[in-house]
């Protein structure tokens, strides 16, 4: 195209007196430019500083060499080119603003705001981005009423202008940006500007980046995603847009964040957002080494990087630090004494490290900065609700909300405030329990009992007791949880504690037996006590072990167990050391790191238990509390070196582990869909061959079992529970012993297995029904009931296992119990309610509570006026009252 | 608050609700295209054991009741196939011979479609939507009807059904919930089986099975997790808009709740004795009913503590009259 268009000009252009040359000038310019946009900055480099050779004059040659060199770090390469070119040009604004930006990445802002008005007051070509620049820069000191003045008079410009460049364009749909804070409608009018912008010169990259930096701060993670993709098909390497990438990947939870940012970090070492960010993911992982090491480079290129401060500041501020927080703190305000994003970004990593406290006063002190604010607003809204103030929370986060309507972590807390005004909130001593009205009537019955149970156990132990009251909300909608969690849907986990906050799945916001709530339950209080005790800085790792750990204290089945997965991943070097086990939960490599890290940290709980003593998990709390790392608090509580932990736990693992790590052979899959692992008979026959492989014994068993052989299953069964005997997963020999054993009439052996799978598991739901039946055809209705109530920790939403176990209680004369599970079939409002009713009349009666006897069966009659034997139980009642 | 003297009681009493008309029961079953065995077979197990336990339980007289299903082969009381024409010259048949103050229960079992806003039954031969039904029930312009269509896509059927003495029930709210039901089969399980009567009278009242066939639906798509695909609904207003969770206080459900199958009237009604004891008896426990019946209308306007003491009041001495009649009696109910 080029070609073509020099020739059409050279035939009818004689006016040039060089035509050739200029001609070869643009193509060279337009290979430059091609090279830039397409991110080969050394081939774009080379050709521009040909440019500027044979064109010295040419300011256009010198701007692209200056921003090529930038995009790789060398912002003090620009800053020369943009000097010489200078001198070169004393009288050129033309240069003036792209060196102000070199200077200003470098922090010289003095110098770049007098660039800026150089290049504006001589009306340069770039004077309207100059425009721009300054007024950032101006914002960027805090003087936000003179820049947003400014901001304002782009609208004017765009509407007065015509011939407007997509540069021009850009700068005015950056300012539009700028003003949305104020007037949220305009972040659409901004969109559009780009949008222009981009439609002008396709090859407008900035545009591009800022669209997708647009889209991601308006939470459209997906559109932002989208964007910088796009850029990145054209420019593999541009450095912005691949932190553009590794921020949208954050946002939708990726790990591959991390891959994104180096990549960009590898084209522009010196690429302050990206050293920020990179700090960011390390701050989160709790690495606040690396992530101030990575702040302080950032820091070497521009000093007066407000967000590398900021971040800095945060993680000194983890660690303790408080004299050098205190020194950032004064600097960034000296730098910009509204800077209320100090605040934003010390309550976004207080509360991404548990410091739900801090980041409420971190909050408050950006919204008393600064008035328009709105992220600060909704960090302290979101971070009061996870602190259990929940009218204040809610008042900060509507005045968010009305200053920035694209917050949809914001909308999404506000909508899930609306549906909790449907939620009763029940009171015991030291919790307020918020549950579905549909289903608090029934939860409650086990919530309260429970929690109160757990609170006297765990602060028996810890020696602390965390302010009453503490708040617990179950919802039964997964996304509603996920919402309060983390402001979003999509969270995997079952519940989380907030430290006074409590937040978890019900159990019907899960497939029937999913999972354990009452664990669950156990497990987000002990956090409580954990993050109370350690003031908050109990780092992941620890507190998600000890959790698991309380649940096994807890009751017998309760808490993660092991499983061939673990134990493989262990042999096969995929668990991740002591020392670096916190990265398995804030950055699992692999999908079941996540897992293997809450069971391989619980064993770290109870060998430390074991080999240091029963108080030596609380004093590690405490000293967590007094800022020290985990390196610190094994050599000052355990008196032993991290590295040296590793290798003790390393052989703990090994000899506790020894007989299945010695089963689990490496000749072929674990499990599979179907009985036999996916193996056909005939390989697994000759595989079974071999009595000490685990995986081929249970498989063989499961396969002669699903084919209608319990009795040939047995045998392989039996040797698949003695090679591994600690598995009690769905899919353990236990339980298919259990089965084989019930069909071929065993009914005492079938009991045997599931009394020792339900002891070692106690969320099998099926196992805990099935060992129920068993118990009870033997005549045994206590354990029957044993079983059914723990089954109620599991699934408590079957209205037919209530009334049975409300029978067995009655039959065994626990009316208490009785009076509970009938309770329960009146919260599951069963076709027959006067029944319901007149038996929970009756356990009442039974338990001599005859004055509630009388309310429920008079609630009874209320239904069922002619209702026999409640009408003989109320002349009953009426008699025992008198 | 006032306390409730006996000049409420009277004026309450006069808002108690009657039973429905004591004119004989006439109930006709159709169970209609099955399309595969399975679905054949469920069908006419429905129909059967519904047909059955009306004759049987509820004591609805054999000659009043007429069975049409796909193959009439199968059984002797099948009056024959559930063809349009059957349906259509059954109909004419009743018509001619029915009491002004008999009940007509007219139950639809099968698939049902919609297309082009037209509802239909599918039977063996022609389908019969919903203007059909329309057309035949016009026939019945002094009886109670109870038409219930247990059929997918059936809530079509209750705008062009719906009017006064009739109560019409679906099994789904509108013609586009097409999956099959569960609705139906709990339904005909609490005209069938034990477990619906609420109220412990003896007698499992339309708005009694309506609520057992709509709970026990929603217990299933609960416990499987699964998105609720059916919605039954009653109409007994005849104002054409059906209600999923009808209330006799406020809407549908008043007559519902007085409409049974069985003609005849056992337990708490129960008035005829030579005994003048046991006659003095029974009154009293009709009027206690009657006074818990008026009591519970009111329990809004009261305040708690004194509607539950009247409420014990009253209902104590219902179970003394009861006793006594059993102890009369001679029984051991």
């Amino acid at each position: 195209m080029i070609k073509v268009a020099c020739n059409v000009l050279l035939a009818g252009a004689a006016v040039f007196v060089t035509p050739a040359t200029w001609c070869i000038a643009q193509e060279s310019a337009a290979a430059a430019r091609s090279a830039y946009v397409a991110a080969r900055y050394d081939e774009a480099i080379a050709q521009y500083r040909r440019l500027v050779r044979s064109a010295p004059t040419s300011a256009e040659a010198a701007r692209g060499l200056a921003r090529a060199l930038a995009e790789t770090g060398r912002y003090d390469d620009a800053i020369g080119e943009a000097e010489r070119y200078e001198r070169r040009n004393p009288a050129s604004p033309h240069m003036a603003n792209v060196h102000g930006e070199m200077l200003a990445q470098r922090g010289r802002l003095d110098e770049a705001e007098r660039q800026f008005r150089r290049a504006i007051q001589g009306n340069a070509s770039d004077s309207l981005t100059a425009r721009l620049n300054l007024l950032l820069l101006q914002q960027r000191r805090g003087e936000v009423v003179l820049a947003m003045r400014g901001f304002d008079g782009f609208i004017t410009t765009y509407n007065r202008s015509r011939n407007l460049s997509a540069e021009d364009i850009t700068a005015i749909a950056t300012a539009v940006r700028q003003l949305g804070a104020r007037n949220p409608q305009l972040f659409q009018d901004a969109l559009r500007a780009y949008d222009e912008a981009i439609a002008a010169d396709p090859d407008n990259l900035d545009a591009q980046i800022l669209v997708g930096g647009l889209f991601l701060e308006k939470y459209q993670g997906t559109e932002a995603r989208e964007a910088f993709e796009a850029i990145l098909e054209r420019a593999p390497n541009h450095p912005r847009a691949l932190l553009g990438l590794a921020r949208a990947r954050r946002f939708a939870g990726s790990s591959e964040a991390m891959e994104h940012v180096n990549r960009a970090l590898e084209v522009n070492s010196s690429l302050v957002p990206a050293r920020v960010f990179r700090a960011s993911l390390y701050a989160e992982a709790e690495q606040y080494r690396e992530a101030a090491r990575e702040v302080e480079r950032a820091l070497d290129v521009d000093p007066s990087a407000l967000d590398a401060l900021a971040l800095l500041a945060a993680v000194r501020y983890l660690q303790g630090d408080q004299p050098a927080y205190e020194t950032l703190r004064r600097r960034m305000l000296a730098l910009n004494p509204r800077f209320a994003g100090m605040y934003v970004v010390l309550a976004e990593v207080s509360a991404r490290n548990r410091l739900y406290h801090d980041a409420v006063r971190f909050a408050a002190d950006g919204v008393a900065l600064d008035s328009t604010s709105w992220r600060a607003f909704a960090l302290l809204g979101i971070n009061q609700l996870r602190v259990g103030q929940m009218d204040r929370g809610r008042a900060n986060l509507e005045t968010a909300f009305a200053g920035d309507p694209y917050d949809l972590w914001t909308k999404n807390t506000l909508d899930l405030l609306d549906t909790l005004e449907r939620y009763d909130e029940v009171e015991t001593p030291r919790f307020r329990v918020a549950i579905d009205r549909k289903e608090s009537a029934l939860l409650a019955l086990y919530v309260t009992d429970l929690a109160e149970e757990a609170y006297d156990r765990l602060a028996d132990r810890y020696g602390y007791r965390p302010d009453p009251p503490v708040r617990i909300e179950v919802y039964p909608s997964h996304a509603d949880f996920s919402v309060r969690s983390v402001g979003l849907v999509g969270l995997g986990a079952l519940g989380v504690s907030f430290g006074p906050v409590i937040a978890m799945d019900s159990p019907s916001a899960r497939e029937r037996g999913a999972f354990n709530w009452g664990s669950t339950l156990w497990h987000e209080i002990a956090h409580t006590f954990h993050l109370g005790l350690s003031a908050g800085r109990v780092p992941r790792w620890f507190t998600e072990g000890l959790a698991v750990f309380e649940e096994r204290r807890a009751r017998p089945g309760w808490g993660d167990g092991v499983d061939p997965g673990f134990l493989i991943a262990y042999r096969d070097g995929k668990l991740l050391p002591v020392s670096r086990l916190n990265d398995g939960f804030t950055r699992p490599a692999y999908p079941e790191q996540l897992g293997y890290s809450y069971y391989e940290a619980s064993l770290v709980c109870e060998l430390i238990e074991r080999d240091h003593g029963p108080t030596a998990l609380t004093r590690m709390l405490r000293a967590y509390r007094d800022s020290q790392t985990t390196a610190e608090v094994f050599r000052s509580v355990l008196g032993i070196d991290l590295d040296a932990f590793d290798g003790v736990f390393d052989r703990y693992l090994r000899e506790r582990f020894a007989q299945p790590l010695g089963a689990l052979k490496a000749a072929g899959p674990i499990g599979g869909e179907g009985a036999g692992g996916g193996h056909t008979p005939d390989g697994l026959r000759r595989r079974a061959a071999d009595s000490t492989d685990f995986v081929a014994q249970l498989a063989m068993g499961q396969l002669l079992l699903e084919g209608g052989d319990p009795r040939g299953a047995i045998p392989y069964l039996e040797q698949a529970k003695a090679l591994f005997p600690e598995y009690a997963g769905g899919s353990s020999p236990y339980w298919h012993l259990a089965r084989a054993y019930s069909a071929t009439g065993d009914s005492a052996r079938a009991i045997g297995e599931l009394r020792v799978l339900t002891s070692l598991n106690g969320g099998h739901l099926e196992a805990l029904l099935a060992l129920a039946d068993h118990v009870e055809a033997m005549g045994d209705r206590a354990g029957a009931l044993e079983a059914l109530d723990k089954a109620m920790y599991v699934y408590p939403l079957d209205v037919a296992v209530h009334s049975r176990l409300a029978e067995l209680a009655g039959e065994t004369g626990d009316w208490p119990r009785a009076v509970r599970e009938r309770h329960a079939v009146v919260a599951l409002d069963p076709v027959d309610r006067a029944d319901a009713r007149f038996q929970l009349a009756r356990a009442y009666f039974r338990a001599r509570d005859f004055d509630r006897a009388r309310t429920w069966v008079l609630q009874a009659l209320e239904i069922a006026p002619n209702f026999t034997e409640a009408q003989d139980l109320l002349l009953e009642i009426h008699d025992a009252r008198r | 608050m006032r306390p409730l003297g006996t000049g409420t009681i009277a004026l309450l009493l006069a808002l108690t609700t009657t039973a429905a008309a004591h004119g004989q029961t006439h109930l006709v079953v159709i169970s209609g295209l099955g399309g595969e065995p399975g679905y054949r077979e469920l069908f006419y197990e429905m129909g059967s054991s519904l047909v059955q336990a009306a004759r049987d339980r509820h004591a609805v007289p054999g000659e009043n009741i007429l069975f049409f299903a796909e193959r009439p082969e199968r059984e002797a009381s099948i009056t024959g196939k559930s063809t349009k024409e059957n349906v259509e010259s059954a109909f004419a048949g009743i018509a001619t011979s029915i009491e002004p103050d008999a009940r007509l229960f007219v139950v639809l079992i099968g698939h049902g479609s919609a297309q082009g806003g037209v509802s239909r039954f599918n039977l063996p031969g022609p389908d019969m939507t919903a203007a059909d039904f329309a057309a035949l029930l016009a026939r019945f312009p002094t009886q109670d009807i109870v038409f219930a269509n247990l059929t997918s896509a059936s809530g079509g059927f209750l705008p062009v059904l719906s009017g006064p003495r009739r109560t019409i029930i679906t099994a789904t709210r509108s013609g586009t919930e097409r999956n099959e039901t569960l609705f139906g089969g709990h339904f005909v399980a609490a005209l069938v089986d034990e477990g619906a009567d609420a109220d412990k009278d003896e007698r499992v009242s339309m708005l009694e099975a309506f609520d057992y066939a709509r709970r026990e639906v929603i217990r299933v798509y609960e416990r499987e997790n699964r998105l609720r695909t059916e919605h039954a609904q009653l109409d007994d207003n005849g104002d054409g808009v059906g209600s999923q969770e009808p209330d006799p206080q406020d809407g549908d459900g008043a007559v519902a709740r007085t409409q049974f199958l069985a003609t005849t009237r056992p337990g708490i009604t129960t008035t005829a004795t030579d005994d003048p004891a046991l006659a003095a008896l029974y009154t009293e426990r009709v009027e206690l009913n009657r006074d818990i019946a008026a009591l519970r209308l009111s329990k809004a306007e009261l305040a708690a503590d004194v509607y539950e003491r009247e409420l014990e009041r009253l209902l104590l001495a219902l179970a003394r009259a009861n006793r006594a009649i059993r102890a009369r009696e001679g029984g051991t109910r």
